[in-house]
């Protein structure tokens, strides 16, 4: 069986910062845009995790939206 | 000469296959027949005419880790035909652990479990630091079998310190983790617990929540080696982290050859994709080759609370759960200061509570108001002019904190979905977390409520076919050795209960616990008498001095 399409992540290297992993997720765009984009696309990290934005090494991090 | 026979029972033999009319012959803890009419008559003789004979329940998700120290029934699964516990789940076990992390990691299982300090302090000593010594602690007074993970949060804490709750781990690190994680599983270690989800005591992430994933990766080449079980707790409130989580399993389950296993996963109307799309994807991994299997409990979520002591409800609260583990004449001085009591309402969110307290229920307890029995607070706030989260305190505060409120129906919600979701074969069911969450709610009796909701009220699942999902099914999932069937030779762990009455009593409070500490129970209905390793364990509504659980032989 071929596995169906599902929202592409990545998991965060040793030490990362949110701007180096937004810079290797999405290389094409412009930093600060990059990392609003994973910003919005992981609001478990960004908004419900306390502290927020603390990345952890298990994390899941979408670099794509949801699939529709 | 049997030990115990049974006769005329309905025999379901876990296998899934029809129930018979038949005798079950007992010698030296082992099945020795099956039978009709067995002729060479028992030491003893228990009549199951009406009554159904089937295999002891197993119970693959609790955290019975401390109680068993000193309750080695772990008290009440027993009675509810429940023979085989796994503890150590989410990442944590009481071992390996030294000496110097134990107030790390009580503050942990304190979190999860709710267990009073006392627990810690008064009931047990520490006389061990491996697994193994952990094992032997706990071996010889058992009643039930146990079969052990080891926590990859301990895990990390033995090798890293507190280096385990800030950073990844250096290759020397992981290493010295891949040897440990051996000597647990030599020492008769089911297998490794993580998780993404759960927190300690101060809203901090546990231990394994800051492993890369390659470090898990160098784990499971360790479960590998043994084909162990791999159990993860899942961002379960997210359908695509979930499918993540999967995928990730997947992985590792195809390149180590191991089981792996997530818990627990909800259905319920706010996402109702979220089973469907979880199973989907379990089904594409598993015509892979991949062995990931998601863990349904049979129960819906109803926490109950009140102020007068930390619960489930405030997780992710921090500033709630520090007030509400103060002494309760202090807690209540602290509620009764206006900056405090500010303070906690704005930690809520800006909406006041509104979304996570609004539609909570006033359930009773001893000194609520009658007329405020069943509303919700957010209606008995709008009247006072309160925010819901202010209205808790000002109505607990009122009321000697002796009121209680309900957060009904979270996880599932609907018997209709569940049932057929339980009935298939990819799923597993578990997920009891037995001896968890004491104060919050009931963990006891899933089984009962499978055979009462599933089997009678809606049908889903056939008598034989409810009896093998929580039997045979999972010993070979967790590759319990000669576990899980009424067959030749197998232990005779047996379950003697009543098909048409067998349930979960209603769920009340009791102060059983070390120190007098509470937690919620459920006890049995139904269930006429249990045996471990071919002695009886429980009957007739009572414990017996029986101490034959073991720990489990594995696969």
């Amino acid at each position: 069986m071929t596995l169906s399409q599902q929202r592409r992540f990545t998991t965060p290297e040793p030490d990362e910062t949110l701007e180096a992993l937004a810079a290797r997720a999405c290389p094409d765009l412009d930093l600060e845009l990059a990392i609003e984009r994973i910003r919005g696309w992981n609001l478990h990290i960004f908004l419900m995790r306390r502290p927020r934005g603390l990345l952890l090494g298990g994390d899941v991090v979408f670099i794509e939206p949801p699939l529709v | 000469m049997y030990d115990i026979l049974i006769k005329n029972g309905l025999v379901i033999d876990g296998a899934g296959t029809k129930a018979v009319l038949s005798d079950v012959g007992i010698k030296d803890g082992k099945i020795l027949a099956i039978g009709e009419n067995l002729k060479d008559g028992g030491q003893q003789v228990l009549d199951a005419a009406g009554l159904v004979v089937s295999p002891g329940f197993i119970d693959p998700h609790t955290h019975f880790d401390v109680q068993l120290l000193w309750d080695g029934a772990a008290k009440p699964a027993l009675e509810h035909g429940v023979t085989s516990i796994i503890p150590g789940n989410c990442s944590l076990s009481l071992a390996p652990l030294k000496a110097e992390d134990r107030k790390t990691l009580i503050g942990m299982f304190q979190q999860i479990e709710e267990l009073p300090p006392a627990a810690f302090t008064d009931a047990f000593e520490w006389t061990w630091e491996t697994f193994s010594d952990y094992r032997a602690a706990i071996e010889g007074d058992l009643s039930v079998n146990v079969a052990p993970l080891v926590g990859h949060s301990v895990i990390r804490l033995w090798v890293m310190g507190a280096d385990a709750q800030q950073r990844a781990a250096r290759p020397d690190e992981i290493e010295a983790m891949q040897d440990l994680l051996r000597d647990c599983l030599n020492a008769g270690a089911v297998g490794l617990s993580t998780s993404f989800v759960d927190v300690d005591e101060n809203a901090r992430p546990v231990p394994s929540r800051f492993a890369q994933f390659q470090e898990l990766d160098a784990l499971c080449a360790v479960l590998g080696e043994f084909g162990r079980m791999l159990q993860i707790v899942p961002e379960f409130y997210d359908t695509d982290i979930t499918i993540a989580r999967i995928d990730q399993l997947a992985e590792l389950s195809l390149k180590h050859k191991i089981p792996t296993t997530l818990s627990p996963v909800f259905d319920n109307r706010q996402s109702p994709n979220n089973v469907p799309r979880t199973l989907a994807r379990i089904e594409e991994q598993t015509a892979r080759g991949a062995r990931v299997w998601p863990q349904m409990q049979t129960r819906p979520i109803d926490i109950s609370f009140s102020l007068l002591r930390p619960s489930l409800f405030f997780a992710r609260l921090p500033s709630w759960v520090k007030i509400l583990r103060l002494p309760v004449t202090e807690r209540i001085s602290a509620l009764r200061d206006p900056a405090t009591a500010d303070k906690l309402v704005a930690d809520v969110g800006e909406d006041g509570g509104e979304r996570l307290m609004g539609r909570l229920i006033v359930r009773g307890g001893g000194e609520a108001p009658e007329h405020l029995v069943g509303r919700t607070l957010g209606d008995i706030a709008a009247e006072r002019g309160e925010v819901p989260a202010r209205a808790l305190i000002t109505l607990s505060l009122e009321n000697d904190l002796e009121i209680a409120f309900l957060a009904a129906n979270g996880g599932h919600d609907s018997t209709d979905r569940i049932g057929p979701m339980l009935a298939n074969p990819l799923v597993h069911i578990g997920a009891s977390d037995g001896g968890a969450h004491l104060t919050s709610f009931s963990t006891y009796g899933d089984t009962g409520y499978l055979f009462s909701e599933f089997v009678r009220k809606s049908g889903a699942l056939t008598l034989e076919h409810a009896v093998q999902k929580i039997t045979s099914e999972p010993a070979e999932i967790w590759g319990l050795k000669d576990r899980g069937m009424l067959k030749t030779g197998y232990a005779a762990d047996v379950v003697i209960f009543d098909p048409s009455t067998i349930d979960r009593g209603i769920e009340r409070p009791v102060f059983d616990m070390p120190g007098g500490g509470m937690r919620y129970v459920r006890d049995s209905i139904g269930v006429d008498t249990v045996l471990v390793n071919g002695q009886i364990a429980w009957a007739k509504g009572a414990y017996t001095n029986a101490q034959t659980g073991q720990i489990c032989a594995l696969a």
